[in-house]
């Protein structure tokens, strides 16, 4: 992911955010840093995996094979893989490679969606500047549901 | 056996007249019966009789000359008799007095010994029961004293007021927090600034607590903060607090967001006009929201309790409030706005009748309690005496400093979910029952819910704090949020199982999501910041009129259903508090808001009823260790630990020393780590001054060549104390200039950069902020654990080389130094045990302090010794020469052979040291810090642990600024920020990577 603070000029470019906050932007954008807060987080299941790009692939990878197989107590007949934004990418190709792997018997099922994130701009000079700005910004995200499909 | 015989003998002896002897072969046929004493007492002859002249000799006599010729003829009775009337008087006296054993079954034979003879007589025969009833009684005479003390049974000791005057004792020296018993019933307590701390549990849960803190809940007990209120024109408070910040080191009292009273801050202080020296340290601070119609502001400034004293210091300084209120009035003087708190807050100056009443009513009782009852108040303040003001006002500026230690209990909650645990104990307050309205009451919430602005301000709070239901994370709320709020005494709705509070999917759903992205999105809504919890009447009366345990458990045993919720609420189970969010890690990139969470403030002696169900909601409790534990992952520094230019910094320095010292002096030596072979010169504590000063020497020989002019410029200034550096844009600058070019940060940079580093750009850095520290975190790339006081050292070339061409190396080794003190430790010592009184010792030290020099060449002659190291470890008090020619070297490239040649003569220290030598440790002037090994050193780290978090080995620790400049000035770009870490008991370096967060 990106640099979550960096002293870059910042669009002026509120979207999520009502009245006083367009006003504010007017001023000379250097003013700001941006912090990028985290991803809303839903309540995680035991078969529920987020791909990142700092965690290696391959590791990610056999957390997922992990998964399905299940060590000793059982695997899940599914799991979900969720991937934002870069990582999208990523969460594809391991779907893949875990159908791949197991010689199509697994099947995939993939739901795009639109994630909202929130930024903080923090003025530099706080005295003076005003209010910091928090603006959204919209990402998209994968949810691929792996799993093996009923016998019948 | 021999020498029980003679110390009966010394016993026996003790009653006769001083002319009586035993000698000692006529003792042997006596035996130890009086008999034999009496017999014994027939030879021996008193002299001073004048007429008996010389012919009676004492004692036995050898040879056959014992008893000489000449007896006399007659003997006058009286005369015998007077001369021996002492002796007889004595002889009568011992034949009396029982001896041996002053016990008397000390006389009995062994077989006929009983327990508990001592306490029952009757067990004794009867021949000795009367002596020893006897001393029985005697002993009880004496004794008496000290067993009517002690006789107090337990359950005397145990009863309510005994034992509240017992801990009232006890905590005289150290402060106990309200939540002491419980933790020292599960803590291991530590006695730290003037209160009783818990460090850490008992049990094993050292990561299970850093689970909690990363994916449930943590909660600590922060009340030992000290709270100094601040009351004033806004515009007062801002012009005198501004002498204390500068703006260069990020958001000041006046930032918009926290004077609004919208969102807790954060500052570092220093003196006043001070800035960038004479730090005092971190504190917290927050603004009450403004009321309308009223220019006075209140302000709470949250600091450590080692910092109180110089902050108030400080603060009654700017403020000019040199008029100390004494404690007694200390309701009166404070022109608090108005108890009722709200909104209407100081619209309406006169009290309502009801509320005067009530108050003076409170006060009332707070004076009885204060005269009739003092042994009950176990609150109070451990870091000053009672007597002592905790107020002042200023005419010139009507600024109010109010001390309000311990009147605030603050609970710290980390984690992801410290929001689900707060919205399930705690439950917002019910309103009143319209009869209870009508009456007057003197408890604080029926008046206050009367009026309909407040109600209706309480109904926005609880709106609000339902939203947070919401949420799934801590970390969805803006940074410092400040909630304030009324709840129900948390005791009437504890569960009856220890459960985990999760976030719960079906209440969320209730739950707005318009509404909740306002609040993700702007905070908390100003007005619903406002709390009763601000206005001190409010405060004592909730905690004069808390329900006791006592109480709450009759109300309960009356229910009707058994188990069943306590309703209506008791009309005093109100309390006000405030919530305060806790960001996380705001800095870096790694684990952004890692750590965030809610801080709980309530209102003094409210402590326990909230303890206990917020513990019953699963969180997990920790204690220092774990809070410095935390300030670790966040990357954040921990005070007073990592500020050594505080003042509180360095006396923690100073502790810490001592600490370490006494730790390793308890160590056998020969199991001591010698910390002169690992070349480590200051395993205990870092001498930041002299790393400072020698850098600057560093830069001012190389930059000679470059930067002349900078370098004659700082060449005039007097020897500066360090500082460590917090100018933000410095900072910024500097961990943009760590990253290496192939970074990921770098290549996203959208904007081309301020300033790239080079020389010049140094050189002026250096100029203006030469005597600075840089505070820095490391995080190693394979693996090794760094730990405290470990140095920071530059690679050389050939270490980078090694590391491009081999990824996962070890790291360079350092050669083993030679210990030259070993000798003179040893010799000290053994001269300390012949000296024994004679006056030969110093001569001999003397010659010892001439053998430092003497025993050189016998150490370059060791065969595991490298000829370049010698000078190195070589005590030198020319060492500046040496460190001005070292760098020198290095910056060419040639560090491997860099201490070769140089200072081939440094004098030994001089013999007055020698008398604190202790082996293994550098005697104290030290040689140079930064060239005393084989890689240069930068600094040290403060803290440093395998961090469960970043899954590797991280440190944090301060460097010098020039130092790592020059250091990141000769490294190539795509390996730029890579320095060594070694250990100070270990040889081996381990590249680990700089960043600094800004």
């Amino acid at each position: 992911m990106a640099e979550p603070r960096s002293p870059a000029p910042v669009p002026p470019n509120p979207v999520g955010l009502p009245s006083e906050g367009s006003v504010v932007v007017e001023m000379d954008p250097v003013e700001y840093t941006l912090r990028k807060r985290l991803p809303r987080k839903l309540p995680k299941r035991r078969n529920d995996v987020y791909v990142n790009m700092k965690t290696d692939f391959k590791a990610q990878l056999a957390r997922c094979q992990k998964l399905l197989d299940g060590g000793g107590t059982g695997g899940h007949r599914e799991i979900c893989i969720h991937g934002l934004g870069l990582a999208i990418n990523r969460a594809i190709n391991i779907a893949l490679q875990l159908q791949a792997s197991s010689q199509w018997a697994l099947q995939i099922a993939a739901n795009t969606s639109t994630v909202e994130l929130v930024d903080d701009l923090e003025p530099e000079d706080p005295d003076e500047a005003g209010e910091p700005i928090t603006r959204t910004r919209n990402n998209s995200a994968i949810h691929i549901k792996v799993f093996y499909p009923d016998p019948q | 056996m021999s020498g029980a015989k003679n110390r009966m003998r010394n016993k026996k002896m003790r009653d006769q007249p001083g002319n009586v002897t035993y000698s000692s072969p006529g003792w042997r046929n006596g035996g130890d019966t009086p008999a034999g004493r009496t017999g014994e007492a027939q030879h021996v002859k008193g002299h001073g009789l004048p007429h008996q002249g010389g012919g009676w000799v004492r004692g036995h006599q050898s040879g056959g000359s014992v008893y000489p010729q000449e007896l006399p003829k007659y003997i006058t009775s009286s005369y015998f008799a007077r001369a021996r009337a002492a002796e007889v008087k004595a002889m009568l006296k011992a034949v009396n007095k029982r001896t041996g054993s002053c016990h008397t079954f000390g006389a009995l034979p062994k077989h006929m010994r009983r327990r508990a003879m001592s306490h029952n007589t009757k067990r004794l025969p009867t021949r000795l029961r009367e002596g020893a009833q006897r001393m029985l009684e005697k002993s009880l005479l004496t004794g008496k004293k000290k067993e009517e003390s002690k006789a107090k049974s337990r359950k005397a000791r145990r009863r309510h007021g005994n034992l509240l005057l017992e801990f009232n004792r006890r905590q005289r020296k150290n402060m106990w927090l309200e939540t002491h018993i419980w933790h020292a019933k599960r803590f291991h307590m530590l006695k730290k600034w003037g209160y009783c701390l818990g460090d850490r549990p008992t049990f094993k849960c050292y990561r299970a607590c850093y689970r909690a803190m990363s994916s449930h809940c943590l909660l600590q007990d922060l009340s030992y903060y000290c709270c100094v209120e601040l009351q004033g024109p806004e515009e007062e408070l801002l012009s005198a607090l501004s002498r204390l910040t500068s703006k260069d080191a990020g958001p000041t009292f006046a930032a918009v967001q926290c004077l609004s009273g919208r969102r807790q801050g954060s500052v570092v202080l220093y003196g006043s006009d001070q800035y960038p020296a004479q730090p005092l340290g971190p504190v917290l601070f927050l603004w009450r929201p403004r009321c309308e119609g009223s220019t006075d502001r209140q302000l709470w400034i949250w600091g450590h309790p080692t910092l109180k004293q110089d902050l108030l210091s400080e603060l009654r300084a700017v403020c000019q409030c040199s008029e100390a209120v004494l404690p007694v009035p200390v309701h009166v003087p404070v022109p608090e706005p108005t108890p009722a708190g709200a909104a209407e807050a100081a619209a309406i100056p006169p009290k309502g009748p009801a509320q005067k009443q009530a108050s003076s009513r409170k006060r009332k009782r707070a004076e009885q309690d204060s005269d009739g009852l003092p042994a009950k108040k176990i609150f109070g303040d451990g870091t000053r005496s009672p007597t002592c003001p905790v107020t002042w006002k200023s005419a010139l500026t009507g600024i109010v400093i109010n001390d309000l230690t311990m009147e605030i209990v603050r609970y710290r909650l980390i984690g992801p979910l410290s929001h689900s645990v707060l919205t399930e104990a705690l439950c917002p307050a019910t309103d009143c029952d319209v009869e209870a309205k009508n009456r007057q009451s003197c408890f604080w919430w029926p008046e206050h819910s009367k009026q309909e602005q407040n109600m209706a301000l309480h109904r926005e709070q609880t709106d609000v704090f339902q939203l947070l239901k919401g949420v799934y994370s801590s970390t969805e709320i803006p940074g410092g949020s400040v909630l304030g709020l009324t709840v129900d005494d948390p005791r009437l709705t504890l569960p009856r199982m220890r459960c985990k509070a999760e976030p719960d999917l079906q209440q969320a759903i209730g739950v707005d999501e318009e509404k909740r992205r306002a609040l993700t999105l702007q905070g908390v809504p100003e007005h619903c910041c406002q709390s009763a919890l601000w206005d001190r009447n409010v405060r004592d009366n909730a905690t004069d009129n808390k329900i006791t345990e006592k109480e709450l458990n009759r109300m309960r045993s009356e229910l009707l259903v058994p188990g069943s919720c306590l309703k209506p609420t008791p009309p005093q189970g109100r309390v006000p508090v405030l919530l305060v969010h806790q960001p996380g890690k705001q800095l870096g990139q790694e684990m952004p808001s890692w750590g965030a969470g809610w801080d709980l403030l309530l209102p003094k002696g409210w402590g326990m009823p909230f303890w206990v169900p917020l513990v019953y909601r699963g969180v997990r409790v920790a204690g220092l260790q774990m809070s410095a534990k935390h300030s670790q992952h966040k990357g954040a520094p921990h005070f007073p630990h990592d500020y050594p230019d505080c003042i509180a910094g360095a006396r923690f320095q100073d502790e810490q020393q001592a600490e370490l010292m006494n730790k390793f002096t308890r160590r056998p030596p020969g199991k001591r780590t010698n910390y002169i072979k690992h070349g480590c010169l200051a395993p205990f504590r870092c001498p930041w001054q002299q790393l400072v000063e020698e850098w600057v020497e560093i830069v001012k020989e190389t930059g000679e060549g470059s930067d002349a002019q900078t370098g004659v410029e700082t060449d005039g200034v007097p020897p500066r104390r360090f500082s460590v550096l917090r100018s933000r844009k410095v900072m910024r600058q500097l961990s943009v200039w760590c990253k290496p070019s192939s970074s990921k940060g770098q290549r996203l940079q959208r904007a081309p950069q301020p300033a790239s580093l080079c020389p010049a750009t140094a050189a002026s850095l250096w100029a203006s902020h030469g005597h600075s520290l840089v505070w820095a975190r490391f995080s190693l790339l394979a693996k090794g654990r760094p730990e405290l006081h470990a140095m920071v050292c530059v690679p050389t070339d050939e270490d980078l080389r090694l590391l491009s061409k081999e990824p996962r190396c070890m790291g360079p080794q350092e050669p083993l130094h030679v210990d030259h003190f070993r000798k003179r430790v040893k010799s000290a010592r053994k001269g300390k045990k012949k000296k024994g009184g004679k006056a030969k010792g110093a001569s001999e030290e003397q010659v010892v302090g001439s053998d430092g020099v003497a025993e050189k060449p016998d150490s370059t002659s060791d065969p595991s010794q490298r000829p370049t190291e010698q000078p190195s470890s070589v005590p030198a008090l020319t060492q500046n020469q040496e460190v001005v020619s070292t760098p020198s070297r290095t910056s060419d490239g040639d560090t491997d052979a860099t201490p070769a040649s140089v200072a081939p003569s440094a004098p030994a220290p001089a013999p007055a040291t020698e008398e604190r030598l202790v082996l293994g440790l550098w005697p104290e002037p030290l040689p140079s810090v930064t060239s005393h090994c084989s890689r240069v050193t930068l600094g040290w780290v403060t803290q440093g642990d395998f961090s469960l978090a970043a899954g590797c080995g991280e440190a944090l620790g301060l460097v010098s600024l020039t130092g790592l400049l020059q250091a990141l000035l000769r490294q190539p770009p795509e390996q730029r920020g890579l320095l060594l870490l070694r250990n100070p008991s270990s040889l081996q370096y381990r590249f680990a990577k700089v960043t600094i967060e800004a």
